[in-house]
């Protein structure tokens, strides 16, 4: 997995500052109990001395720890707030009027992703944006919870009934990235997938026109099929 | 020195003939009894969820699998998300805190036997729902249920009501032995027991019971609301009509969380009593312990919202939750701290009830050093819902619940029965245990952290480098599972056939050990005086100061002065 936008970069540095301290904690345990189980044998023999710890020793280790899980959680709160930034559009991205995010609606329900566009247009499964621009997806559910989930392009958010959910990601570069609903939803749960085609400003916009005409052509047929009769 | 044998002068004529054994069991309000038939269930759910595991493994071996249907992947998963956490995880650590903590506060019961003779039934009937489920439609929302799957417009049979019926029963049970344990803890301890010498299970058994308190009936409230939604057109859940899927959410997180702690709880309770008896030391600092696992379980459950950071609640929400889990490390580390720490300078004897432990502490902190990870709000956006989350969940439970409730079973089985557990087969068994928990779940983690294979899905798919990681992970799960068969195994072989063990089989310092093996159904003819938090230790050195007398052989019946 590589991040592929300003927010999912963060979430990567952060993901492997937690590595260390998760390793560092893991670590400093499993040593300790196997170096101290190494030394410290004994089937017979008199009794050991029945030493115990008063409390200062345990304020200077908590106090230790406190400082390590202080140091976690503002590092954690620094990053987070770094990947939530809503990250401007940059020079190579597609121009919405008065500075606006490109607003795209995302429904999910079992078991497909509907994209909503501003013009009118939509798509089902594959999202295409410009690249370099600040896209926010507002996520709602039909049916039941769904879970949007690309993680080379931004972090996951559910789709809940009832609510509207937003997430803001800028893609850096073309290519194709794949993502899987993450939260059961039912029998096709797992089939039920997404792509995420980042493409030029112009590619982008010709393939909103080119979904325009597709679905106007469509509706004409069903018009058309409806007028002869052949449909009731 | 041997414990008081039964005193000749008692015996009277007149004793109801006996009733039959199982009719005896059944009736029961015995603590040990209950106890024993709570243990006994649990470990028996134990192996119906290894053989779910398994099946889900098989299914998840290869990409693309059509070894079953995604609708029967699903009411497995259910099932096994159920069973172990409330047919095994849940009703082992309380069998254990309901046999156990009476005999060491030293008293000849429990104060309200009737309610936990209630508990442990209803936690009985439970499990048959949920198990005769087979009969017709099994639950298939998943581990958590969360509505509006679980309502009535998306499964419209009878599965979720079952899961509902089942859980909501179990989870009354479980509420019911809280409430006589917390009573039994406050009036039936012995004389000189304060709560300053409790031996630290007794402890464990006090927090985890106040705990359920508090989060038995939040579940048994979100459970209520799911069924007037299924049956009685509810709106709890309905986000349409003014209800809240969140809710749902909210309530069974806050009941995950606790318990998820609660099984932490029982483990180290058990490991910090194992560890000092088996070392032959005092426990490093029992302030520090006790202190930490009241903090692990309010600091714990708190924490509830750690598992939402995907879910549309305000980031402030999130941070509490964020620090509620980050503080954690300070009770934790605290607790593998003083463990550690009674280990150094002692004399251990390793036992498989250390052995046990040893793995237990090192599991639990793998996983526990995980769950930080994803309580980093930034980090749980990418690795939660992902097999990273199953992987350090399971690392903390399977330690916990497995390899710690084993650690306790291996420890308490001599008094339970007056035998020992063979040790060869507990060394062989531990260590395939081990060594599957690792080949399980590491490469899950893997899976999870670098591909984001998604959670609960029935099948994934070729060419994204998860094939490897799977067929491993399937491979490691038998491992475990053999492991796991081997444990049960040999606690069934070594209740006719483990060595004698004798009342105090591990010359440890609390006053369970102080009873017969197993014990009587009064638990005990005569008590000491508690003076320390090491009443059979006092026991065992006035004796060694008698018998040192020569003029005045030692008698035993009678209480230490």
């Amino acid at each position: 997995m590589t991040p592929h936008s300003p927010g999912t970069d963060q979430i990567d540095t952060l993901l492997w500052i937690g590595f260390a301290a998760a390793a560092i904690l893991a670590i400093a345990v499993i040593g300790g109990l196997l170096v101290v189980l190494a030394r410290n044998r004994g089937e017979r023999g008199a009794e050991p001395r029945q030493v115990s710890g008063g409390p200062g020793i345990q304020l200077r280790v908590g106090g230790a720890l406190g400082i390590f899980a202080l140091a976690v959680l503002v590092l954690s709160i620094v990053f987070t707030d770094r990947a939530r930034e809503a990250p401007a559009t940059g020079p190579a991205g597609l121009e919405v009027a008065g500075g606006e995010p490109l607003q795209i609606k995302t429904t999910g329900q079992q078991w497909l992703w509907r994209y909503e566009y501003p013009d009118e247009a939509f798509s089902y499964y594959r999202l295409v944006v410009p690249v370099d621009t600040e896209v926010e997806l507002d996520l709602v559910s039909t049916d039941v919870v769904h879970t949007w989930d690309v993680p080379d392009l931004a972090p996951k958010v559910d789709a809940v009934p009832g609510k509207t959910h937003k997430v803001v990601f800028r893609a850096d570069e073309e290519g194709t990235y794949t993502g899987q609903a993450a939260t059961l939803s039912g029998q096709a749960y797992a089939a039920m997938r997404t792509a995420v085609e980042v493409v030029s400003p112009q590619q982008y916009e010709a393939f909103v026109e080119s979904q325009k005409e597709e679905i106007q052509a469509a509706q004409d047929r069903v018009v058309k099929l409806i007028e002869n009769g052949e449909v009731p | 020195m041997s414990a008081p044998t039964r005193n000749p002068e008692l015996v009277v004529d007149g004793f109801p003939p006996r009733r039959a054994r199982w009719v005896q069991l059944a009736t029961s309000a015995d603590h040990k009894d209950l106890g024993r038939i709570l243990i006994a269930g649990a470990l028996g759910f134990l192996f119906m969820a290894v053989v779910e595991l398994l099946l889900m493994r098989l299914q998840l071996a290869v990409p693309e699998n059509t070894f079953m249907p995604p609708v029967t992947f699903n009411r497995i998963l259910s099932l096994y998300g159920a069973t172990a956490i409330f047919l095994f995880a849940l009703p082992l650590a309380l069998g254990f805190f309901y046999y156990v903590t009476p005999l060491q506060i030293g008293a000849r019961g429990t104060a309200l036997p009737r309610l936990g003779q209630t508990g442990t039934w209803l936690f009985i009937a439970g499990a048959a729902v949920l198990y005769t489920t087979f009969l017709f439609t099994p639950p298939e929302a998943g581990v958590n249920p969360l509505p509006p799957l679980s309502g009535l417009a998306f499964l419209a049979d009878n599965g979720v009501d079952a899961w509902l019926a089942a859980t909501g029963l179990a989870t009354l049970g479980f509420v019911l032995i809280a409430i006589d344990l917390v009573a039994t803890l406050r009036r039936l301890r012995a004389p000189g027991m304060a709560w300053r010498r409790l031996p630290v299970f007794s402890w464990a058994a006090a927090i985890s019971s106040w705990l359920l308190l508090v989060i038995g009936p939040v579940m048994l409230a979100a459970i209520t609301m799911l069924m007037v939604d299924r049956n009685f057109e509810g709106i709890f859940f309905a986000g349409d009509a003014g209800g809240s899927p969140l809710l749902w959410q909210h309530l069974s997180w806050i009941f995950y969380s606790g318990a998820y702690m609660l099984i932490l709880i029982f483990a180290l309770g058990a490991i910090a009593e194992i560890v000092p008896a088996l070392a032959r030391k005092p426990l490093f600092n029992r302030n520090a312990v006790i202190g930490s696992l009241v903090a692990i379980a309010v600091l714990g459950t708190l924490a509830w919202m750690q598992n939402m950071y995907t879910a549309p609640i305000g980031l402030g929400w999130m941070y509490f939750a964020m620090i509620m889990s980050l503080a954690l490390i300070v009770p934790f580390g605290l607790i593998f701290f003083n463990l550690i720490a009674t280990l150094s300078g002692g004399a251990a004897r390793m036992r498989a009830p250390l052995l046990f432990a040893a793995g237990a502490i090192a599991a639990i902190a793998i996983g526990l050093a995980a769950e930080l990870e994803h309580s980093m709000v930034a980090v749980g956006w990418r690795l939660q819902h992902t097999t990273d989350s199953t992987a350090a969940t399971h690392f903390a439970l399977v330690g916990g619940a497995v390899l710690g409730g084993f650690a306790a079973l291996h420890w308490w089985f001599p008094k339970m029965t007056g035998r020992t557990m063979g040790e060869t087969l507990a060394r062989i068994s531990f260590w395939t245990i081990v060594l599957g928990i690792l080949v399980a779940f590491v490469p899950l983690f893997l899976a999870g952290g670098e591909k984001g294979q998604v959670i609960d899905a029935y099948k994934f798919f070729a060419g994204e480098g998860l094939d490897a990681y799977n067929l491993i992970a399937t491979i490691g799960a038998f491992v475990l599972a053999a492991g796991i068969v081997l444990g049960l195994l040999n606690a069934i072989l070594s209740r006719e056939g483990g060595r004698p063990a004798g009342h105090d089989a591990w010359g440890a310092d609390s006053l369970e050990w102080f009873a017969l093996s197993p014990p009587e159904p009064h638990n005990f003819d005569l008590l000491p005086d508690v003076r320390s938090p090491r009443p059979m230790r006092d026991i065992r050195l006035a004796i060694a100061h008698r018998s040192a007398r020569e003029d005045q052989p030692a008698r035993e019946h009678q209480p230490v002065a």
